[in-house]
C-alpha cells in the first residue's frame, strides 16, 4: 500500500505542477493584457486541476483493482463535460475594460473543443477496454484448469 | 485487446502532445499580433466626409490570419445610421504584415435630405462601433469590438436671423453661424426676403468663406422694395463645395 500512496503522491504534485504552476506562470509572461484576459478562467482552470488530479490520485490508489478502470472512465466523462461547460460549447465571449474602453472579445472555439472531445473518447475507449480485459483475465483466472482426458 | 489498449494509449498521448503544443503555439502566437493605428485624417469634398484611418497589422505568430474584416457603424445619438463601413483583407500570412487604410464615409447630402438635418445646426456626439472580425489558423474564427464616441460640429450652428434694419440704401439682415465643423465652408448664401403677400421683395447672394471653428457675420446687405413692416419670412439656401441645402424659411416676426 506505501509503495501506492508514495506514487500517487508523486503523480498529483507532477500533474499539480504540470496542469497548474506551469500554465500560470506562463500567462503571467505572456503579457500584462493576459491575466485580464484569463482572470474569468482561474476559477475553471482551478476546478480542473483538482478533478484531475483527484481521479490521477485515486486511479493510482486502487490501481490493480476495477476501480482503478472505474475511476479512469469517470476521468474520461467528467472531463468531457467539464470541457463543454468550460468553453461554453464552443463559443466563448468575454466583456473586458481597458483603459475605460469596453472591449468584448468573441471566439468560436468548436473546432478545439471537437479536438479535445475526440481525445477524450480515445481516453474513454481505452479505459473501457481496461476495464474488459482486466475482468475478462481475473474470470479466465478463476476457471479451473482443464484436465487432460483420460 | 492488449495490441489495441496500447494503441490507444500511444494514441491519445500523442493528440495530447499535439494538442499542447497547438494550443501553447497559438496562445503565444496571438500575442504576437501588433496591430497599430495611425492618426486619422479627415476630409470632406462633394458632399461626403470621409474620415481616413490608416492601420497596420503585425502577425509575428506561427499562423495565418485570413478573412479580417474590420467594419465601423457611425450612429447619431437617436440611433440613426449615418455611415456602414467595411474593410477586408483576404489574408496576412504568418511573418508579415498589412498597411490598410479603413475609410468611414459620411454623407453630408444624406443628413440634408433625411431626418439628420439636425445635424447642419446642433453639435453632437456620434456612437462608433467597431467590430474587428478574423480567422485565426484558419480554424479560430475570432471578432473583437468596442464601441466609442466622437464629437460632431455642425456647420452651421447657431444659425440666428433677425428682421432686416432699414438703412437709407436697402437693410441690414442680421445673419450669422458658427462653423463648428472641420471643414472649410465655401460657396454661396442665397437669402430671399419675403413679404405677407409671399412675394419676394428683396435678395442676395453671398459669398461664404467660413474657416473651421470661426463664424459668419454679423448680417448681409439686402435691397428690399416696398414696405418692410410687411415682410414676414425670409428663405435661406446654401450651396457650398461640401453640401447643399435649402430652401429654409425662418419667419421673421
Amino acid at each position: 500500500m506505501l509503495p501506492r500512496i508514495v506514487k500517487a503522491a508523486i503523480k498529483g504534485v507532477l500533474y499539480f505542477v504540470f496542469l497548474y504552476v506551469f500554465p500560470i506562470f506562463l500567462i503571467s509572461q505572456v503579457s500584462g493584457f493576459a491575466p485580464e484576459l484569463f482572470a474569468g478562467y482561474g476559477q475553471l482552470l482551478n476546478l480542473f486541476v483538482a478533478v484531475v488530479i483527484f481521479f490521477v490520485v485515486a486511479s493510482e490508489l486502487t490501481s490493480g483493482t476495477i476501480f482503478q478502470h472505474a475511476f479512469n472512465v469517470g476521468k474520461a466523462i467528467i472531463l468531457m463535460i467539464f470541457f463543454v461547460l468550460a468553453l461554453n460549447g464552443g463559443i466563448v465571449s468575454l466583456n473586458l475594460n481597458v483603459e475605460g474602453m469596453p472591449i468584448n472579445v468573441w471566439a468560436d472555439l468548436r473546432v478545439y473543443l471537437m479536438m479535445l472531445i475526440t481525445i477524450d473518447l480515445l481516453g474513454l475507449a481505452k479505459s473501457i477496454l481496461q476495464a474488459v480485459n482486466f475482468l475478462s483475465e481475473k474470470t479466465e483466472q478463476q476457471l479451473p484448469t482443464p484436465q487432460p482426458a483420460s | 485487446m492488449r495490441q489495441a489498449i496500447r494503441a490507444l494509449g500511444w494514441a491519445t498521448n500523442v493528440f495530447w502532445i499535439i494538442l499542447l503544443f497547438l494550443t501553447v503555439t497559438a496562445v503565444y502566437s496571438a500575442f504576437q499580433i501588433s496591430p497599430e493605428f495611425g492618426p486619422y485624417a479627415m476630409t470632406a469634398y462633394n458632399g461626403t466626409v470621409t474620415a481616413s484611418l490608416p492601420f497596420y497589422i503585425d502577425n509575428g505568430g506561427f499562423y495565418d490570419i485570413s478573412n479580417l474584416n474590420l467594419t465601423t457603424r457611425i450612429k447619431d445619438n437617436r440611433g440613426t445610421p449615418i455611415s456602414d463601413s467595411s474593410t477586408f483583407v483576404q489574408l496576412i500570412p504568418r511573418g508579415s504584415n498589412a498597411s490598410v487604410t479603413h475609410n468611414m464615409s459620411m454623407s453630408i447630402s444624406q443628413m440634408t435630405t433625411e431626418n439628420l438635418s439636425y445635424l447642419l445646426f446642433n453639435d453632437s456626439t456620434f456612437y462608433v462601433d467597431i467590430a474587428l472580425k478574423l480567422n485565426y489558423a484558419n480554424a479560430v474564427p475570432f471578432k473583437i469590438s468596442t464601441n466609442s464616441t466622437m464629437p460632431w460640429g455642425a456647420p452651421l450652428s447657431n444659425l440666428t436671423l433677425d428682421r432686416p434694419n432699414p438703412t437709407p440704401m436697402g437693410a441690414i439682415v442680421p445673419l450669422s453661424f458658427e462653423n463648428h465643423s472641420f471643414f472649410e465652408l465655401n460657396g454661396t448664401m442665397r437669402l430671399e426676403i419675403v413679404d405677407n403677400t409671399d412675394h419676394v421683395v428683396g435678395q442676395t447672394v453671398a459669398v461664404l468663406n467660413v474657416q473651421p471653428q470661426s463664424s459668419y457675420g454679423p448680417g448681409v446687405y439686402v435691397s428690399i422694395s416696398g414696405d418692410p413692416r410687411n415682410i414676414r419670412k425670409a428663405r435661406l439656401t446654401f450651396q457650398t463645395t461640401v453640401f447643399s441645402y435649402g430652401p429654409m424659411v425662418i419667419p421673421l416676426v
